[in-house]
């Protein structure tokens, strides 16, 4: 028979079921202690939390073997593991995964503040047994995972615009996994924070709210580069972006988009968060979460993993992509605007282009600085075709440097210009084109 | 394997009575939790979950079971060091204490043994259904076979609060004296 790999048992390694751990004192008295989980660090080692310098952390220190026994969440066997304390990390990815982790676990325990991670001490698995003894069937293997993540990343490779690729992941999650509140967030690289640019399941879509780095499970996981999943939380924890705290207003140019409410879940039970990376640059965040405990899996945690690999790669060309002006096909056959006798007024705020229509907030940033543009050129010369290419080559937009997302920057304007009620959009008309439609008359006016 | 122990005693040193107080020794009986762990002669700890555990009301005198296939090298290392250390903790409270002794005895179960045994599967199931593992779940993690079944009892010399936290680990203060 194959012997049991730790990929084997990794339901034991989630945390559902409190773990055992047997060490050895340097006088050969044995002491056993339960463990809330023992994490999955890769196919060959283990980490333990390091909370509280308790018997056991004493005993690895002076003899590192020890043994765990695991349970089996549903078919109930057991499994016997030989490990080796090898080092301690007090910092990295696995650490903030764990930490978080922690975090949401202590708080559902209501014992947030005893249980901050000290370190996550790694270890070697030397032999996996499985226990003799009685077991339930095993559930079957949840089928068609790697089907979905197929027709996701088939899908993604067909995209020819960002839009498109955040589309087709927003609709796997919901569609596919059932995953029922999600969202998509880019990084600013130079605002080093994240903006939402997708959102499934919420009242209000939060397009363009932000997120610093390496706050809460969003940020955190952008980071460390690392998926962060917690199992169980509540809004005690401070990984909880619904409860967020002001940033100091510093200058007006750094201060978070507060303006735009962040969307997530008041009370979520379950959260994941995915960092999208491509040539090693982290792109933005996928973001799930649920009101249910136990919402998702490491099999959930795979599948995305996977799918923000192909969106990063996807999001990264088309970035490219899109500055290459393609024959308008569209031209011809698109709509024209609808006019009204609506007045709107424009106002922007040049400290941080902040645009307002009609006194409501807009949007502001970069994205603010090219809608200002666009309203001055069609205001002047009546244009209302553009193209990405000249947007880069505007010096008045001041785009923050060459490696900027433009493209997710005009699917931010456009989503927050459909989700308000005056006739402002802005639709694409071909790769690297769009168009401004205006259906009002508009006025333009600044301060500072 | 088949009972090379049948009423051996290991170790040397001999129990405390008044170690326990009465909340743990109710924790205890009460049916909680018991996890049994021991080591071997170049100190590699083993250890087993017991399929069911008892406490003599003055707490001088524990017994745990063990399934003999579950636990072959524990056994072992029972028998061959004498150490033992049990922890028994309440599945919905986290409450726990951890006794140790040197000394053990092992005796194969028997037919008196059965309605112990009955009283610790229905104390944890209750324990365990709330928490959302039903019964069936709860039977077949401590099933057993009679014939397979063995009885440690040993008097705990040393006992420990195990209450996840910062005291955890804490030695009982018990009036047979410090730890």
């Amino acid at each position: 028979m194959r012997a049991v790999t730790l990929d084997d048992i990794r339901p034991c390694l989630e945390g559902i079921i409190p773990s055992m751990i047997a060490t050895c004192a340097p006088d050969g008295t044995p002491n056993v202690a339960y463990l809330s989980q023992v994490y999955y660090a890769d196919p060959r080692h283990v980490a333990l939390s390091f909370q509280f310098f308790n018997k056991t952390r004493k005993n690895i220190l002076a003899n590192p073997h020890a043994t765990l026994l695991l349970l089996h969440p549903q078919t109930s066997a057991y499994y016997r593991l030989q490990i080796r304390y090898l080092r301690t990390q007090t910092e990295g990815p696995l650490f903030e995964s764990m930490r978080a982790q922690l975090a949401g676990i202590a708080s559902h325990s209501g014992m947030a503040d005893v249980f901050e991670l000290k370190g996550s001490d790694i270890y070697e698995v030397l032999a996996i047994e499985a226990v003799p003894g009685m077991a339930l069937p095993a559930p079957p293997p949840r089928s068609g995972l790697a089907g979905l993540v197929r027709r996701c990343s088939e899908q993604l490779a067909r995209s020819t615009s960002l839009d498109a690729a955040l589309d087709t992941v927003m609709t796997t999650l919901r569609d596919e996994l059932g995953i029922t509140h999600s969202m998509i967030l880019l990084l600013d690289p130079t605002l080093q924070r994240l903006y939402t640019v997708a959102s499934h399941g919420y009242p209000h879509s939060g397009v363009g709210s932000e997120i610093e780095l390496g706050r809460g499970v969003i940020g955190m996981a952008a980071r460390e580069r690392t998926p962060v999943r917690i199992t169980h939380m509540t809004n005690a924890s401070r990984y909880n972006h619904a409860v967020r705290r002001a940033l100091a207003q510093r200058q007006p140019g750094l201060v978070l988009d507060t303006e735009i409410p962040y969307p997530g879940l008041a009370q979520p039970q379950s959260q994941m968060a995915v960092p999208m990376l491509s040539a090693g640059k982290v792109l933005g965040v996928l973001f799930v979460e649920s009101a249910e405990e136990l919402r998702f899996s490491f099999e959930d945690e795979d599948a995305l993993v996977v799918m923000a690999g192909h969106l990063g790669a996807a999001t990264d060309l088309l970035r490219l992509d899109a500055d290459e002006d393609a024959p308008s096909t569209a031209e011809a056959s698109a709509p024209p605007c609808p006019v009204t006798q609506e007045q709107v007024q424009v106002r922007r705020y040049r400290s941080n282009n902040s645009i307002f229509l009609n006194d409501s907030y807009l949007i502001k940033g970069v994205a603010g600085a090219i809608f200002w543009k666009l309203l001055h050129d069609y205001q002047q010369r009546g244009r209302t075709d553009f193209s990405n290419r000249e947007l880069r080559l505007d010096a008045s937009i001041g785009l923050p440097e060459v490696v900027d997302n433009l493209e997710a920057r005009l699917i931010l304007l456009q989503r927050r210009l459909l989700e308000q009620p005056l006739p402002i959009r802005i639709e694409k008309t071909g790769r690297g084109q769009f168009r401004l439609c205006v259906g009002a008359g508009i006025e333009l006016a600044e301060s500072d | 394997m088949k009972n090379t122990s049948t009423g051996k005693t290991t170790g040397t040193t001999t129990g405390r009575p008044g170690l326990l107080s009465a909340e743990h020794i109710a924790l205890i009986d009460s049916g909680v939790s018991t996890i049994v762990a021991s080591r071997d002669a170049a100190h590699r700890p083993s250890l087993m979950r017991a399929v069911g555990a008892s406490i003599t009301p003055d707490g001088a005198q524990i017994s745990v079971f063990l399934n003999r296939s579950a636990s072959t090298q524990l056994l072992a290392d029972l028998q061959a060091s004498g150490h033992i250390a049990v922890v028994f903790s309440e599945p919905s409270t986290h409450r726990a204490v951890q006794v140790k002794a040197s000394r053990v005895q092992l005796r194969d179960a028997a037919a008196a043994d059965a309605p112990q045994l009955q009283r610790y599967l229905r104390a944890m199931e209750g324990q365990l259904e709330p928490i959302g593992f039903g019964p069936r779940y709860t039977r077949t993690m401590l099933s057993q076979e009679p014939a397979d079944l063995v009885v440690l009892t040993f008097a705990p010399e040393q006992a420990f609060d195990q209450t996840p936290g910062p005291k955890a680990g804490a030695s009982l203060a018990g009036t047979g004296g410090a730890a």
